[in-house]
């Protein structure tokens, strides 16, 4: 059992069957689009072997909560909150019908989604708006959560330990989930972090840490879920740090050499996804034959988003917007500069 | 009608906009039982309480990504950054997040969110540098710097009920040095106007912030020497009201531009070569800068008094211009 300020496993025996199932059928959804999007985009984020994080943290909201996902396996959140496929893939490749009309890399999506769109390349910025999205919610007196995922580089940025500190001194309803793939891009997390568990941190900030195993998605769900009832009910933010591993580069194409290949190997066999299906075969919760058939609903379905999006032209000349820079401000709202009315002096 | 002073005049613009709009709120430091640095938001704690006036650590970096993220989901936040030399610390979020925010989403995000702070030299001698020109550089940002307390109501209240990010840039010599008879109708200036703060035919002196009143100071003397000075306060430097400067070039022939802020990358720079390329053959005279020295602002009286250009500096730059 998960225990705060310290690691600890979740522990996800009490989750429901239909739940359980989501779970499993998010994971392979994230797999299935970001590995599209990686082999047509050499530039993409492969988020293989984190899908135990990404499906645990955002399965499972209410549909006025804030999602803040990492930038790694951003469009699992994007999907469940109804995203055209078509145009999450088409957005990886800066094509027309892309959310962002080509103006982003790809994290965006309608405000009515309710997801931190990823605009800045730095790391860090996104967590401080996903708490200002928390601080919204508060203020208005609501029970709306956001829960935000950031990488365990990000948690060595000043912008972690202030918008944590901040959160908690104001009881913020978030929950904040590091998705600890061991990697900023080739350092490993050892030779950048002084403490194994990094869920320790939140103790300096006065809010519960655990550390939950990132490749059992049902682990990560229910510290998740119980982080979330935590944030709604008004008694503030929560750390959990779900520890996985990168599988894949930095990028797709990143040709890698800094790593052990035995390693990688060893963390390819605890595959988040072979585990899950494993463990409900076994408990007689899913067939082997309904498992094909989830696989095979998601690959065509992907398989159909990827036939649109190449069919797309690329982003137009007129999408680019010049004019589009600043909201439009409303009518009626101005008036002139004051007129010069004498001396202005003290 | 009343006489209210540059900060007086800022709080009665944020209080307009706290009395009829829920969404406002302001954060900051020591905004509240403190009053605000220079009273910057003094009786605002009395009147809204603390949930709407809010007390934060120092965390300028989260406190901007709240006003962000705040903004996001349809509130219409304050945060003060005390003085401008606090801006480094939380510049990712101002150029990176608000900036970009609504431009890369197609649209889809608005960031309603007002930045203000303190910049400029002041009664107390500190924090004082000025790099309001490094947000009128970034596309995305709406950057005003007004210079009497009339504008600085009415601007607050535009940058309130602006939907897009607004940088507002607050001189400390005015807050307590300026004073004019405000009207009771507080309503939101137009964003993106300079404004003619005195007629003239002879030169066209262009001046943001406090710099403004020295411009002004400097036409008066002139005046008695039969030079004719126009003075035009930017108001905003982003969007700049280039047209305004124009028409007042073509007119006058001449231009001086002048800012407490270092001289080279000054919006200074950017006013003289908008000019020249649009008033080219209008002009009798090269244009003629006014800034800081490019070093450090010092901290002694003495040193600071040569570095900041004053009404001096004005008059010597205005007698260049007038005599070519």
């Amino acid at each position: 059992m998960s225990r705060p300020n310290g690691p600890g496993t979740g522990e996800g025996g009490n989750l429901g069957s239909t739940v359980r199932i989501g779970l499993l059928k998010a994971m392979m959804l994230s797999r299935t689009l970001e590995r599209a999007c990686c082999e047509l985009n050499p530039r993409w984020f492969p988020a293989e072997g984190e899908e135990g994080v990404i499906a645990g943290t955002f399965f499972g909201l209410r549909s006025d909560d804030t999602m803040a996902p990492h930038y790694r396996g951003p469009f699992l959140a994007y999907a469940l909150r109804g995203a055209d496929l078509s145009r999450l893939v088409g957005q990886a490749l800066g094509k027309a019908n892309g959310y962002a009309r080509g103006r982003a890399l790809g994290f965006t999506g309608p405000a009515a989604m309710g997801i931190v769109p990823w605009v800045a390349g730095d790391l860090g910025t996104t967590i401080g708006v996903a708490t200002g999205c928390a601080l919204g919610f508060s203020y208005e007196g609501s029970d709306r959560v956001t829960v935000c995922s950031f990488g365990d580089g990000t948690t060595n940025r000043g912008d972690f330990h202030e918008a944590l500190n901040l959160a908690s001194v104001w009881k913020l309803p978030i929950v904040y989930v590091c998705q600890h793939n061991q990697y900023s891009i080739s350092l490993h997390a050892s030779e950048v972090l002084p403490i194994e568990h990094l869920s320790i941190r939140a103790g300096s900030y006065g809010m519960p840490g655990l550390t939950v195993d990132g490749n059992d998605v049902f682990a990560v769900h229910t510290a998740v879920r119980d982080a979330v009832a935590r944030a709604r009910n008004g008694d503030g933010p929560t750390l959990i740090e779900a520890r996985s591993y990168r599988l894949g580069g930095h990028w797709a194409s990143d040709p890698g050499g800094y790593r052990l290949p035995e390693v990688q190997a060893a963390w390819r066999d605890k595959d988040p996804i072979p585990r899950a299906i494993s463990e409900m075969v076994d408990a007689g919760e899913l067939t082997q034959h309904e498992i094909d058939a989830m696989w095979g609903e998601v690959r065509h379905a992907v398989d159909e988003a990827i036939v649109i999006a190449k069919a797309c032209p690329d982003a137009r000349i007129e999408d680019i917007g010049s004019d589009e820079v600043f909201a439009e401000v409303p009518d009626g709202t101005s008036a002139p500069l004051g007129a010069r009315s004498g001396s202005w002096r003290a | 009608m009343a006489r209210l002073s540059f900060a007086e005049a800022l709080v009665e613009g944020m209080r307009h906009e706290l009395r009829t709009d829920e969404r406002v709120f302001l954060m900051g430091q020591d905004i509240g039982k403190m009053g605000g640095v220079m009273g910057g938001s003094r009786g605002l704690i009395e009147e809204f309480g603390p949930r709407r006036i809010r007390e934060t650590p120092i965390s300028e970096s989260a406190m901007v990504g709240a006003a962000i993220g705040s903004a996001m989901v349809g509130k219409r936040p304050i945060v003060e950054i005390s003085f401008g030399e606090f801006l480094p610390t939380c510049m990712s979020q101002i150029v990176l997040q608000a900036a970009n925010l609504h431009y890369m989403t197609a649209g889809a995000v608005d960031v309603s969110m007002v930045l203000r702070t303190r910049i400029g030299d002041g009664p107390y001698r500190g924090h004082p540098q000025c790099y309001e020109s490094w947000f009128a550089h970034v596309p995305g940002l709406k950057v005003l710097m007004p210079s009497t307390p009339t504008d600085a109501r009415n601007l607050m209240i535009a940058a309130i009920r602006d939907p897009n990010p607004v940088i507002f840039f607050e001189h400390m010599w005015l807050y307590h040095g300026v004073r004019e008879e405000v009207d009771d109708f507080p309503v939101a200036a137009t964003i993106g106007k300079a404004a003619i703060r005195r007629v003239g035919r002879d030169v066209t002196v262009v001046a943001t912030g406090w710099m403004v009143h020295k411009a002004l100071e400097a036409a008066e003397t002139l005046a008695l020497e039969g030079i004719e000075v126009e003075v035009v306060d930017l108001v905003s430097l982003a969007p700049l009201d280039i047209d305004t400067v124009a028409s007042s070039v073509r007119r006058t022939s001449r231009i001086v531009v002048a800012h407490e802020a270092w001289k080279i990358g000054g919006i200074g720079a950017e006013v003289t070569a908008a000019i020249t390329e649009a008033c080219f053959f209008d002009l009798e005279a090269p244009p003629v800068r006014v800034g800081a020295p490019h070093h450090p602002l010092p901290m002694a009286k003495p040193l600071r008094d040569a570095f900041l250009p004053d009404v001096d500096d004005l008059l010597r730059a205005i007698r260049q211009a007038m005599a070519s």
